[in-house]
């Protein structure tokens, strides 16, 4: 007798699926009957804080904007793992503080890489 | 049809009759959500009608919309500058119907102090209709609610059909309203004729008024 | 400070510049110096880096249109009038042409003075409109120089990006200049005064006759 077990939620389950169904219809009629469609040219147009869109959406980035990406990237994940360091910091054993400090060596081969290819230098 | 009567009557012993024209209103007038743009000053007043000392969200209007696909109140908040004029239009054309707009503040209604100003729209129902003007400089919270009140009193009137529907139920009204194009010497046109007629008021001070004095 | 002193410096350092002294003679006794096109860049560079005056912070840049002023003086002139020499009165009338003048405020964040003023015009206020730009002395005039360019039309050469600030791009005019004519949209101004009211009511008769012939048209 699983069966049976099981009937009231598909009985539910259906009850949902028809109670939405039944309002997505309603909506339709209700538009049917009462909502004339108005569409235009300039409300289709794409959505520009008010501006006419100029241009084409499928453009290119520079590969050096991917660079900056990257380098924010070591700040932000730097940020995220240092917060908790420094709280849980008074109860560390050695051996975690220095696996902390590998991981910042890490970040900061990073940074020292970025200010090698002048990365930082803003003009 | 049940009479207004009756009808209170039957409220009071818990019996609630409704017609489909009410509940629509009611729905409609319950979740007014405004579009999420500031032009001026009075922008800092209507984000303080938001937040919670003034609450806006008491009646229904606390999701400010960020995109005008999904808003149906203009909320014009400050100084159009000619500059602005055409942007603000054309997001009020993107705004599916139906859309309200309330006009906040002396220079959405008419300029304001900058009315002389060489970069400033005298009144932003020069180009598409206004169903509320908010007088003020900038206006309290408690006006730009008040306002919200009015406009939703304004929708409990509407009627579904008849002569008198509103416009986003009559095929016949058009949604789209000219974008005005920057001109050599002003905005071209300088006022959509359709929406905006200048009244014809007498202007106070004038030569006849001094004569007789 | 004294501008006397600055301006004596100047000539000192700069060659060939030429300085005006512009004495003002109100209370307040704010003095400028008035410069010249060629050596303008020149000058402000040194003021802005000579070890004494460190002028590194210009704050403000301002336009003003001085339109063709028309002067009628009485002039004592001897004539011959009748065989006689006699002194007559004579109206002499003198245009002076219009410019269009820039006027730059000066302190010194490092030496704690200033303010000091300067000034530059351009030669005319209709078809010599250019003035070298001092944006590449003092970055802090470069969105002022163009609202100068935008609102009274002076043309700064060598500025980095001169475009209109706060009008269109396809606009013409010049705002701020003295006879800049607004658009006519003065229909609706319940309370006018002064020129305002004047051009209300001229646009308010104007839309009655409208009105008008077009009933008579009916």
């Amino acid at each position: 007798m699983t069966n049976s077990l099981y009937l009231p939620v598909i009985v539910l389950l259906c009850a949902a699926i028809a109670f939405a169904l039944f309002t997505l219809l309603l909506a339709k009629v209700w538009a049917k009957l009462y909502s004339p469609h108005k569409s235009g040219s300039i409300k289709n147009s794409i959505y520009e804080c008010g501006l006419e869109s100029v241009g084409d959406a499928w453009i290119q980035f520079k590969p050096g904007y991917y660079l900056y990406a990257i380098i924010f990237l070591v700040f932000d994940v730097e940020a995220v793992f240092l917060l908790p360091f420094a709280v849980a910091f008074t109860g560390f054993s050695a051996a975690e503080s220095v696996a902390m400090l590998i991981f910042l060596l890490l970040l900061v081969e990073g940074l020292v890489w970025a200010y090698q290819k002048n990365v930082l230098v803003w003009s | 049809m049940v009479d207004e009567e009756l009808k209170n009557e039957m409220s009071k012993q818990g019996i609630v009759t409704t017609t489909l024209q009410e509940l629509y209103n009611w729905g409609r007038r319950s979740s007014l959500w405004p579009l999420n743009f500031g032009l001026a000053c009075c922008a800092i007043e209507m984000i303080a009608t938001t937040m919670a000392r003034y609450d806006m969200a008491r009646f229904g209007a606390e999701v400010f919309r960020p995109s005008p696909r999904q808003a149906d109140l203009m909320i014009v908040a400050g100084t159009v500058t000619k500059k602005m004029a055409p942007q603000v239009v054309r997001l009020y054309n993107q705004m599916p119907e139906p859309k309200y707009v309330i006009a906040m503040g002396a220079c959405a209604i008419s300029g304001g102090p900058f009315k002389q100003g060489y970069n400033v729209l005298k009144g932003i129902d020069r180009y598409f209709p206004v169903d509320i003007y908010i007088p003020g400089c900038p206006p309290r919270p408690e006006a730009l609610l008040d306002a919200f009140m009015s406009l939703q009193k304004m929708i409990d009137a509407q009627q579904l059909t008849g002569p008198n529907r509103p416009r986003h139920l009559n095929a016949d009204a058009k949604s789209e309203f000219i974008v005005p194009k920057f001109g050599e010497h002003d905005l071209e046109p300088a006022q959509n004729s359709t929406v905006w007629k200048a009244p014809l008021v007498q202007i106070s001070g004038t030569e006849t008024d001094k004569s007789a004095k | 400070m004294n501008l006397e002193n600055i301006k004596s410096e100047i000539e000192a350092n700069v060659p060939g510049c030429q300085l005006e002294f512009v004495l003002n003679p109100s209370p307040s006794a704010q003095h400028s110096l008035r410069l010249d096109h060629a050596h303008a860049v020149a000058v402000a560079t040194y003021l802005r880096d000579a070890a004494d005056l460190r002028f590194d912070f210009c704050s403000n840049v301002t336009g003003i249109d001085w339109p063709a002023k028309e002067l009628t003086e009485k002039v004592k002139v001897k004539k011959l009038v009748d065989g006689e020499e006699k002194e007559v009165e004579e109206v002499r009338k003198t245009t002076i042409p219009g410019t269009l003048e820039v006027v730059y405020h000066l302190f010194s964040v490092e030496k704690k003075h200033g303010p000091i003023t300067l000034r530059m015009s351009t030669k005319d206020r209709e078809t010599e409109v250019h003035m070298p730009s001092l944006t590449p002395v003092w970055r802090s005039a470069e969105f002022q120089e163009r609202e100068i360019f935008d609102l009274f039309g002076v043309v700064f050469d060598g500025h980095p990006d001169l475009r209109r600030l706060l009008m269109w791009p396809d606009f013409i005019d010049h705002p701020m200049r003295r006879d800049y004519v607004a658009p006519d949209d003065f229909e609706y101004e319940p309370t006018a005064h002064d020129a305002v009211l004047q051009r209300a009511n001229q646009h308010q008769s104007e839309a009655i006759a409208k009105l008008a012939s077009e009933a008579e048209g009916k």
